[in-house]
């Protein structure tokens, strides 16, 4: 059957270079065709789908473009595995290729010497493609800026970090013992040697209060140290819990506790430079997306380093929703509370039928669901692949991840449109908080057409 | 990072009626890893206590002590160090550093702690130490009344102890440091 169709492979390549021409100049005509395919997955109406059968080959089937044939035996086994991880099996074989000239066009940007951050926001608002490391590098360089621009800084800023990374490790994951036996060291270590040598009483040091192990005082290292073992524990627990159907993260093998000893060492360090937060549960889920990317990429070197990059990307990605996970602040202006009034009043600009009968009806606040939503950025919402590619999209908003979080918070609302207003209290809620399976190009669709709620922008003198 | 409480000759309820108040607010559950103590308690309800701050308690029997079920001498092994255990009553003359000395080869340990003289003491002898934490609620012993309340907490990091004595002086406690290193 290929036989036939060889002759077209000759208009093959023509198309693509026309493509990346386009695509290169204005990103217009991708996103219509993008457009068009996003909402051929509908899952609504699956006409203009095609199931492609991994096993059978000769099924008749209609096709719309002729040279799909050919590419079809490459494809196909990409095709498999792309429907086998979003766990569905309508795949479009349009898609298929806008893949792969997505991944080209995002190893174009990422080779140029000077990153056009705008173009790779755009591209990763569509979807990062897996494998290469892309994701990886995607995410670390550019939007959670902890790479600058330029591609010649990239070397001199990793190691920096990592640098500084270790050294923090050294300093803070200390012992008390360790630490006092270091200040010593550094005081009088000729008088030790010679007391070692005589036998008879043994020599008396008066020390201050602070230093000995049953101190309650908070400058004591015992102290500080005790308490911190309370946290240590609490994350410890946490990891047990991430995750656990994934090998990466669970189970007893020495590979998932090399790299939940690593998310450990992340998250008390954190606590640690945070005493004002210090470890909040859910934080686990939040570094969870991190550091497997950044684990699983390719390159030796980044893979090795995926610690400390982690680290630093899970600080900044923080920053921004640092506010949410302090109690003290939840009535303010910049808590959760305010966060959540803002998701009701986004909810109300779009689709003010769902929010009245939500708020008034249902007397449903968005307290009851959207919390874990806003705090752990959706991790506790969907399946790990989604989760990866829901956060491609948070993380290059240009307006900030707390903006499109808020989108897509609302977007997952009027999905379930219909089912919302048919449902009760009970019913509702128990449909909020544990979100059924939708397709999430869709659900980023309806994120990015939102109209943005202007009630809360307020005209600065 | 191990720490090793060590106290004993607490005399509860003939000579005296509980530890001291601060001593008591200091011994929270939690940050002790073992407990020797060289006996004299005497009651079980010192031995349930002790349980709480730490489930790993070990004791040898005194004179006065009501459990006759406690051993005369114990060893133990924590880290790289050898600990040995004993009242001190049966050691004569009581104190003696000499014939603390041969039951210290006796047993072949690096640390021997024993009490019953109710002093705080603390010895380096033929590359041991001999640790006397002295009376934990200040006890009157037949040698002397003049007791000030003492234990002792042993930090045990590799081949290096650092031995925190707390006293209780005049109403205050006092902290004191020993640091050891053993040399094989």
């Amino acid at each position: 059957m290929l036989k036939g169709k060889l002759k077209l492979s000759a208009k093959a390549p023509r198309v693509f270079p026309d493509r990346i021409g386009s695509l290169v100049s204005g990103f217009d005509d991708k996103e219509d065709e993008n457009g068009e395919s996003d909402s051929a997955l509908d899952f609504e109406s699956g006409e203009e789908l095609e199931i492609l059968q991994p096993s059978g080959a000769g099924s008749g089937r209609e096709i719309e473009d002729g040279y799909v044939d050919i590419m079809e035996g490459q494809l196909e086994s990409r095709v498999r595995q792309r429907s086998e991880k979003d766990g569905s099996g309508l795949v479009s074989v349009k898609e298929v290729i806008a893949a792969d000239e997505k991944r080209s066009d995002l190893e174009y940007e990422l080779s140029q010497k000077e990153i056009n951050l705008e173009k790779l926001q755009r591209i990763a608002d569509s979807g990062l493609p897996e494998g290469r490391g892309l994701r990886a590098t995607t995410w670390k360089q550019l939007l959670l800026g902890y790479l600058p621009p330029s591609r010649d800084l990239w070397e001199k800023e990793l190691t920096e970090n990592r640098q500084k990374y270790a050294k923090l490790k050294e300093e803070l994951l200390l012992s008390p013992s360790e630490f006092t036996r270091i200040k010593e060291e550094a005081l009088d270590s000729n008088e030790q040697n010679a007391d070692s040598d005589v036998d008879g009483p043994l020599r008396r040091q008066e020390i201050s209060h602070e230093d000995h192990p049953l101190s309650s005082g908070k400058a004591s290292v015992w102290h500080q140290y005790f308490q911190h073992i309370e946290i240590a524990e609490q994350i410890d627990r946490d990891l047990q819990r991430t995750h656990p159907d994934m090998k990466f993260f669970s189970g007893d093998t020495s590979f998932s506790r090399k790299h939940r000893e690593a998310m450990r060492n992340i998250l008390r360090l954190f606590a640690k430079l945070n005493p004002a937060i210090r470890y909040v549960q859910g934080m686990n889920e939040v570094l969870a997306p991190i550091y497997y990317v950044f684990s699983t990429d390719p390159d030796e070197q980044n893979a090795a380093n995926a610690e400390a990059d982690s680290f630093s990307c899970f600080v900044r990605l923080l920053s921004d929703s640092v506010d949410h996970f302090c109690q003290q602040l939840d009535n303010s202006s910049v808590g959760i509370l305010s966060t959540l009034s803002r998701l009701a009043e986004l909810l109300k600009a779009n689709d003010e039928e769902l929010w009245r009968h939500l708020e008034f009806t249902n007397k449903i606040k968005p307290q009851f669901y959207a919390f874990r939503w806003i705090t752990l950025l959706l991790t506790q919402e969907f399946n790990f692949q989604s989760i990866l590619r829901i956060w491609d999209s948070l993380l290059s908003n240009p307006f900030g991840v707390q903006d499109m979080l808020l989108r897509v918070c609302c977007a997952m609302l009027l999905c379930m449109k219909s089912r919302l207003l048919t449902g009760d209290f009970v019913a509702n809620l128990k449909l909020l908080q544990h979100y059924p399976d939708i397709n999430i190009e869709h659900l980023l669709l309806v994120a990015r057409d939102l109209s943005p709620d202007t009630s809360s922008y307020r005209l600065s003198p | 990072m191990v720490l090793v409480l060590a106290l004993g000759d607490l005399h509860i309820p003939h000579r005296a009626s509980d530890l001291p108040a601060k001593f008591k607010s200091m011994l929270v559950p939690g940050k002790i890893q073992h407990i020797i103590c060289t006996g004299n308690l005497c009651i079980k309800e010192v031995h349930d206590y002790l349980k709480t701050i730490c489930p790993d308690l070990h004791i040898t029997r005194g004179e006065y002590d009501e459990e006759t079920r406690f051993p005369e001498m114990k060893t133990l092994t924590i880290g790289q160090f050898k600990l040995g255990l004993c009242h001190g009553h049966q050691v004569i003359p009581w104190g003696d550093l000499d014939s603390l000395a041969m039951l210290q080869r006796q047993l072949d340990v690096d640390i021997l702690v024993t009490g019953h003289t109710h002093q705080f003491t603390a010895y380096k002898h033929e590359g041991g130490v001999v640790i006397n934490p002295g009376s934990a609620t200040g006890a009157f012993s037949s040698i002397t009344y003049d007791v000030n309340p003492s234990f002792v907490l042993m930090d045990i990091d590799g081949l290096r102890v650092v031995v925190y004595v707390y006293e209780l002086i005049d109403g205050e406690v006092k902290v004191d440091k020993i640091d050891f290193k053993k040399t094989s």
